[in-house]
């Protein structure tokens, strides 16, 4: 079994943590809206293929957030940052709902960085039918009913949701809350040009959805394979908002079909 | 001793089974504007502003609105506009706005201006408070609740400065800039209108009002939380060099007077359901305070402070569920009786509390139009000048004899 242990470095005047594990080419993969949730199967799974990184944004957790990043474009720089910091070139970034629409902005913003990337019910870009759910209107509790095709086929959902959280964690997703207000709040959750810019992104792309998905809907991942020149789309049936935590292993097969 | 009268001028023709149909059961925010009757509301306004007017004839110095958006709980959403219409149709009383959500406004600039305007339609009569709105502010206007203090203080900084630096000058901040800031029109009262800022506590603004020398008028906290409260205004006060007194704070409570106790414990009753909405379902927290809303380190010193006490400062959050009626009043979170028990009630309240500035806050919810007609002619002899008389014994006097 592959070993992943917790890391720190210091990026633009803030400690940022990571976790990293596993063997092979660098996969870089960010988090979604409840920040990092640790090293999940998902992490475990392509571990054996990859060496892993699990960076917590900034605000996160617990990486700190520079008094001046407070915008989702900020965040983009930043995140680059860290990569550098890393010493990470060449990588594949992957990115799930924030996470993805995060690893969008970073491939618009440098694309020469990388060398695949995977969107997966990302956020980003405006629906033209429905609309992206509203996680903050619909508080944690009620996010989490949405987040699921069903929570029963989630393996590891009772020992991430359905224990009394301790005043750490409470804390810690006060915080997270708290951030994705700041950089999500308005436009909610997605960016008038990304479509436009995405267009001079040439990278291979990996357009992973769930088909249930009621946070983002469906047609974003077809929008996202409008915008990008040289993407492709897996949807997996009976998967919510979540793949990496609803479909681990069908969502790691297809990862590793299109890197491997 | 300063007395306004006030009322949320609440909205009440809907069901409780209404309220639990709404987006996660919440009478503000998500509640159906649809169980909204225009007719029976240009009603409401009318008989509203009539109360208004006639609480300036039984004696009220001041006549308090407030602003919330999204709720029949509060038909305030736009107080300016009542402020104006009273600016005109009233001629001593101070109007007292507790205040304008500064937050939510994009352009407080156009706040400035028309806070000018009433200030002069009333020839100086304007009290212009500042809130912070609750959360349902926020959501409602879509203005990011992580930047509700820092908005709120670069707003007021700004219209201050609208108020009192002549233009034109340039205004570049980080949450709003302004390339020629000169509106024409100013305020009568020099250097600008009085400012007071309403609050349930929380330290930071409390800390910023005694810098500022603005007294912070308490919405019905209870009154041992108030005194904590006040310490915190009072060491920030001494920190600046100066030693607040009464004139620095004000104290809302809700009174109801009827000619007997019976009656105005039993009409009194109307409150209950006044800004927790008909049927009294609990709101969504993350409603009233969204994440960054509040500092984590306010937040958690108001929940620290009410939890030492049974009772909560206001019905919303259940504390009068939990207590009962007849505690709450036991308890003097609401006044109701007759003249004699209504003062004698006040007079404990205001020994402990001390404030220069009175809100009385005489209806709400069912409490229809013919009891607070009633409660304020009771008010004019019997309640009113006994208040004033109060005042004077305990040493409380108001920001208009003391500057704060």
């Amino acid at each position: 079994m592959p070993e992943h242990a917790e890391h720190t470095i210091e990026v633009g005047g803030a400690t940022i943590h990571y976790l990293k594990g596993g063997r092979g080419k660098p996969l870089v993969m960010l988090h979604g809206a409840e920040g990092s949730l640790g090293w999940r199967q998902y992490h475990e799974q392509l571990a054996e293929s990859f060496t892993v990184y699990a960076p917590t944004c900034p605000g996160f957790g617990q990486s700190e957030r520079p008094p001046w990043l407070e915008s989702f474009t900020d965040l983009t720089r930043f995140s680059l940052w860290l990569l550098d910091a890393l010493e990470l070139s060449q990588v594949t970034l992957a990115g799930h709902f924030i996470g993805g629409w995060l690893a969008a902005e970073m491939a618009v913003m440098s694309p020469r960085t990388f060398e695949h990337l995977i969107l997966i019910d990302a956020a980003g870009i405006q629906p033209r039918d429905g609309e992206i759910a509203d996680v903050f209107l619909h508080g944690q509790e009620g996010t989490r009913q949405l987040a699921y095709f069903d929570p029963q086929q989630v393996a590891e959902y009772a020992e991430l949701f359905q224990h009394k959280p301790s005043k750490e964690e409470r804390d810690i997703q006060t915080r997270n809350q708290e951030t994705l207000v700041r950089y999500c709040w308005k436009p909610y959750m997605f960016s008038p040009s990304l479509p436009g810019l995405l267009g001079r992104v040439q990278l291979p792309t990996l357009i992973i959805w769930g088909q249930d998905d009621r946070i983002v809907p469906l047609e974003c991942s077809a929008l996202y394979q409008h915008a990008l020149p040289n993407a492709r789309v897996e949807i997996i049936p009976q998967c919510g908002n979540c793949p990496p935590l609803e479909k681990p292993t069908e969502c790691v097969r297809l990862i590793r079909n299109f890197l491997v | 001793m300063f007395l306004m009268r006030f009322t949320e001028r609440a909205y009440v023709d809907y069901s409780e089974e209404d309220v639990r149909q709404s987006f996660r059961s919440a009478v503000r925010l998500t509640f159906p504007n649809a169980h909204f009757n225009p007719s029976l509301g240009a009603d409401l306004y009318n008989t509203y502003l009539d109360e208004y007017e006639y609480s300036e004839e039984v004696g009220f110095d001041g006549l308090m609105l407030n602003e919330h958006h999204n709720t029949p709980t509060c038909m305030g959403a736009a107080m300016n506009l009542e402020a104006a219409i009273l600016a005109r149709t009233t001629k001593r009383a101070k109007i007292v706005l507790l205040g304008n959500p500064l937050p939510i406004f994009d352009n407080p600039l156009r706040l400035a201006e028309e806070l000018a305007e009433i200030d002069m339609i009333s020839r100086g009569r304007l009290v212009s408070g500042f809130v912070r709105g609750t959360g349902i502010e926020s959501w409602a206007t879509n203005t990011n609740p992580v930047y509700n203090r820092e908005r709120f203080e670069e707003a007021h900084d700004l219209i201050i400065k609208t108020w009192t630096t002549p233009g034109p000058w340039r205004w570049e901040g980080k949450h709003y800039q302004f390339r020629v800031v000169n509106p024409f029109e100013r305020p009568l009262q020099q250097p600008h209108p009085p400012v007071w800022i309403p609050g349930i506590g929380s330290p930071e603004t409390l800390i910023w009002c005694a810098q500022h020398h603005y007294p912070y008028i308490y919405l019905e906290t209870d009154p041992q939380v108030t005194l904590d409260l006040t310490a915190i205004y009072t060491e920030a006060a001494k920190r600046v060099g100066y030693e607040p007194g009464p004139q620095n704070f004000g104290y809302l409570v809700r009174v109801h007077v009827q000619d007997t106790d019976e009656k105005a414990y039993e009409v009194g009753k109307g409150f209950l359901i006044g800004n927790a909405g008909v049927g009294r379902v609990p709101l969504p927290g993350d409603f009233m305070a969204p994440p960054g809303y509040n500092s984590r380190e306010g937040a958690k010193r108001i929940v620290d402070q009410y939890r030492r006490y049974s009772l909560r400062p206001d019905p919303l959050y259940g504390g009068v569920d939990s207590a009962g009626w007849e505690k709450v009043v036991e308890s003097n979170r609401v006044i109701v009786g007759n003249p004699d028990t209504v003062v004698r009630k006040l007079r404990e309240v205001l020994s402990v509390v001390r404030p220069g500035i009175l809100g009385v806050w005489t209806n709400d919810g069912t409490i229809g139009h013919e009891d607070t007609m009633r409660c304020l002619a009771l008010m004019e002899h019997d309640v009113l000048p006994a208040v004033r008389e109060m005042g004077k014994e305990l040493g409380l006097p108001g920001p208009f004899e003391h500057a704060p």
